[in-house]
């Protein structure tokens, strides 16, 4: 029987009159979308894959810039990384900017989006979370120069606000916060942590307006305290935005020059040098192109690495949750 | 055909562009493609001495010149400082443009091959008679982008150089008299800081303490070893008598307190500002305080040189370049001759510029006569000694961070001559490496 059927089809399909090959070829269905594909693949090719591939490029040679010749090296720029301190410090360096950055911005962003949300935006109204918000995401839209030469008022070692208060109190030798090597890392996280709250608790505030008012309700009847639907409620809701947040500021905080640029230049002693001032000291100061191409290129490697691991776990997380896992 | 077009307009330009790379030892003169404008791009404030020395160079350039539109862009040190590199390989660039000089600055521009050679019109306009010495240094670099050798690259029009500013009042009431000496100034520093006074105002974030050390390095060191040092005539071993003695100097100058414990992350503005204020008596920074001490400072205030010293910290001033690709090279070159006429000259002197070729006698202000004559001195004696971060591109963060170490006591006066040296190599062979 099924072989009669598999005959009489295969007998219809030859009766049918037979194009000459590769005249009408029957399409993919994905090349229709080819027209709508085209702009967002052109401007991918000319603001990212163009300069990355001619980074890489650069990267391979020893070059002063300009019309100056460039010189073959192979990797020899990256065998020379491995052996620089500097490179090696402004990673270590770049684990302390995802830290204050990433880590303790989410944290205390997500404790300030639950408080906000669900107990000062209830007990005080809308509108004073709204403000208080808002306050939070203020140093974000700052510029970074005009935030960098606030903090230097305030953190100046002879004339800074801070010191001026100290010395007040009577503390004689107040920190030379960015001028000692063992304070002017963490001061500089200070102020990242400080520049970086507002973003998360936007986003978070954002993200439990979604969540369904009657998952607290029945929390409060069953008597579950602010900690506990912290912790059994709003944590798991918000799962999609805190990886978002994760992913967006381990990114920012890994190539992140702006705030280290105007607060301490890299310094003192190198002690807050990260890797995308290295190399624009290498690309600019020291016209040692390839060598700066060279960082920038193993800075865009491991921010694609740390962005593939991100994504991996929120798909896996996301998998899990519909497994019901 | 148009295959055929394609390759002819590409060997064009890649004849072009080697024909730009190698066209050492060429005069501009006769290069113009555009004679009806000329394009300068400079950094200076219009209130400033050089501000106003250009506004009169360009206000004779365009008598002389009633069919030419001079066209002036201002742009920001900084601006031109990062950018240089890569608009000057472009198309749409200046005629003539004000440049920091230096191995690291102008020298890499030569070397990349971004600035037109000027030997022959220096030779023919005779500024190389003009500018000798110390000053012509800056103006010449080799292939390599070495300065003190090889082709007219830029025509410094002013000086620059570091001395000691102080506040004669606060000298005044301990009864203490400008030193000669080193000694002498020693003395002042100690007197000072027994009454309690940090005696130096001082900045580790940016360039004051580097020049300090410098100027220190000179007291101890002669000619020979800056050229060593600044021009690669041999070898220089950080360890030497000078930079040893030197650096133990400062290092001593820090732990005596003279220098504040705090002033590692201190930036020049910083120094400025507590110095005007009263805050320390005396700052040891260049000639362009000048005018910004003479405008804010309420406390009377003097300037000499560093004590003792036959070679200091400083240089000609910037460069006026011509870029490779410019239009007009020639309208160039006059621009630069003009710069160099004694009404040019006359402002910078007036207004307190230092100028290279200016005669002090026309300066009626005492204090602005008074550093006039002080530079003057320096160049009687050949003593211009250059910047310590210029051998080296980068070199600059090296020294910073550093003196920072020996403000921070973090290394001995030993291990930051290590650190200085081990940079200052790497630098070296990179540059002669090409």
């Amino acid at each position: 029987m099924a072989d009669t059927a598999l005959t009489e089809r295969r007998s219809r399909a030859d009766t049918r009159p037979r194009a000459p090959r590769g005249t009408r070829r029957r399409r993919a269905p994905w090349v229709g979308y080819l027209p709508y594909l085209l702009p967002g693949a052109v401007a991918f090719v000319v603001v990212i894959g163009y300069p990355l591939v001619t980074n890489v490029y650069f990267s391979l040679f020893k070059w002063r810039g300009g019309m100056a010749p460039l010189r073959w090296n192979g990797l020899g720029n990256y065998v020379d990384l491995l052996g620089d301190d500097k490179f090696w410090t402004s990673f270590g360096n770049s684990l302390a900017m995802i830290v204050a950055m990433v880590l303790v911005p989410t944290l205390l962003g997500l404790v300030l989006a639950a408080v906000l949300f669900d107990y000062l935006g209830r007990r005080f109204g809308e509108r004073v979370s709204s403000v208080l918000r808002a306050t939070y995401y203020l140093p974000q839209i700052l510029p970074v120069a005009v935030a960098g030469v606030l903090w230097n008022w305030i953190l100046n070692s002879q004339t800074g606000a801070l010191n001026v208060i100290l010395r007040g109190i009577g503390v004689e030798t107040p920190p030379n916060w960015l001028g000692d090597p063992s304070t002017a890392l963490p001061s500089v996280m200070l102020v990242l942590i400080w520049v970086q709250m507002g973003y998360p608790v936007v986003i978070f505030m954002a993200a439990l307006q979604r969540v369904d008012p009657e998952l607290y309700e029945a929390a409060e009847l069953d008597g579950a305290g602010w900690w506990d639907r912290f912790r059994a409620i709003t944590v798991p809701q918000i799962r999609p935005e805190t990886f978002v947040v994760t992913l967006t500021c381990t990114v920012a905080a890994l190539k992140v020059f702006g705030p280290i640029y105007v607060l301490t230049r890299g310094g003192p002693e190198s002690s807050t040098l990260v890797p995308s001032y290295y190399s624009y000291l290498n690309f600019f100061d020291k016209s040692q192109v390839g060598y700066g191409s060279a960082i920038a290129t193993v800075l865009t490697l491991v921010i694609v690495v740390v962005a593939l691991v991100i994504l991996g776990l929120q798909n896996r997380a996301e998998r899990r949750e519909r497994e019901g896992v | 055909m148009r295959h055929k077009r394609t390759i002819a307009a590409v060997a064009a330009a890649v004849a072009g562009a080697m024909a730009l790379a190698g066209c050492t030892g060429q005069s501009a003169a006769g290069g113009d493609t555009d004679d009806s404008t000329l394009t300068i791009w400079h950094y200076e404030n219009d209130d400033s001495a050089m501000g106003k020395a250009w506004a009169k160079a360009i206000e004779i350039f365009e008598e002389e010149n009633p069919d030419v539109t001079v066209d002036v862009e201002k742009q920001t040190f900084e601006q031109i400082q990062k950018n240089a590199k890569i608009v000057l390989t472009g198309d749409d660039v200046p005629d003539v443009m004000e440049f920091n000089k230096g191995n690291a600055t102008a020298g890499q521009l030569a070397a990349q091959g971004l600035l037109t050679p000027l030997t022959d019109a220096a030779a023919e306009r005779g500024w190389d008679e003009k500018l000798s010495g110390s000053l012509a240094t800056t103006a010449t670099y080799d292939e390599q982008g070495l300065m003190g050798s090889g082709e007219w690259y830029g025509v410094p029009n002013y000086g620059e150089f570091v001395g000691v500013y102080y506040n004669k009042e606060m000298l005044a009431d301990l009864g203490l008299e400008v030193p000669t000496t080193l000694d002498e100034f020693e003395d002042v520093l100690a007197a000072f800081k027994d009454e309690g006074v940090t005696p130096l105002a001082e900045a580790g974030a940016e360039y004051p303490l580097g020049q300090l050390w410098y100027e220190l390095v000179l007291a101890y060191g002669d000619r020979a070893l800056v050229d060593d040092y600044q021009l690669f005539a041999n070898d220089v071993d950080f360890h030497n008598d000078a930079m040893t003695q030197a650096t133990e100097k400062l290092d001593e100058w820090i732990e005596k307190g003279y220098i504040a414990s705090d002033s590692a992350a201190l930036t020049a503005e910083d120094m400025g500002v507590s110095f005007i204020d009263g805050t320390y008596p005396i700052m040891v920074s260049g000639s362009w305080w000048f005018g910004r001490l003479a405008t804010e400072m309420q406390a009377d205030w003097g300037q000499f040189n560093f004590p003792g010293n036959t070679l200091h910290t400083g240089s000609s001033g910037n460069l006026w370049v011509v870029p490779a690709n410019a239009d007009s090279p020639s309208l160039a070159e006059e621009f630069i001759d003009i710069t160099l006429r004694p009404e040019v000259q006359d402002v910078l002197a007036t207004e307190g510029g230092l100028p290279v070729a200016g005669d002090p006698s026309v300066i009626e202000d005492e204090r602005t006569r008074e550093l006039t004559e002080n530079f003057q001195a320096i160049l009687d004696e050949d003593g211009l000694a250059y910047y310590p971060d210029w051998p080296v591109a980068g070199y600059y963060d090296v020294i910073v961070s550093e003196l920072q170490s020996l403000v921070n006591r973090s290394k001995t006066p030993s291990e930051v001559l290590d650190g200085l040296q081990g940079s200052y190599d790497e630098g070296k062979a990179d540059l002669l490496d090409g």
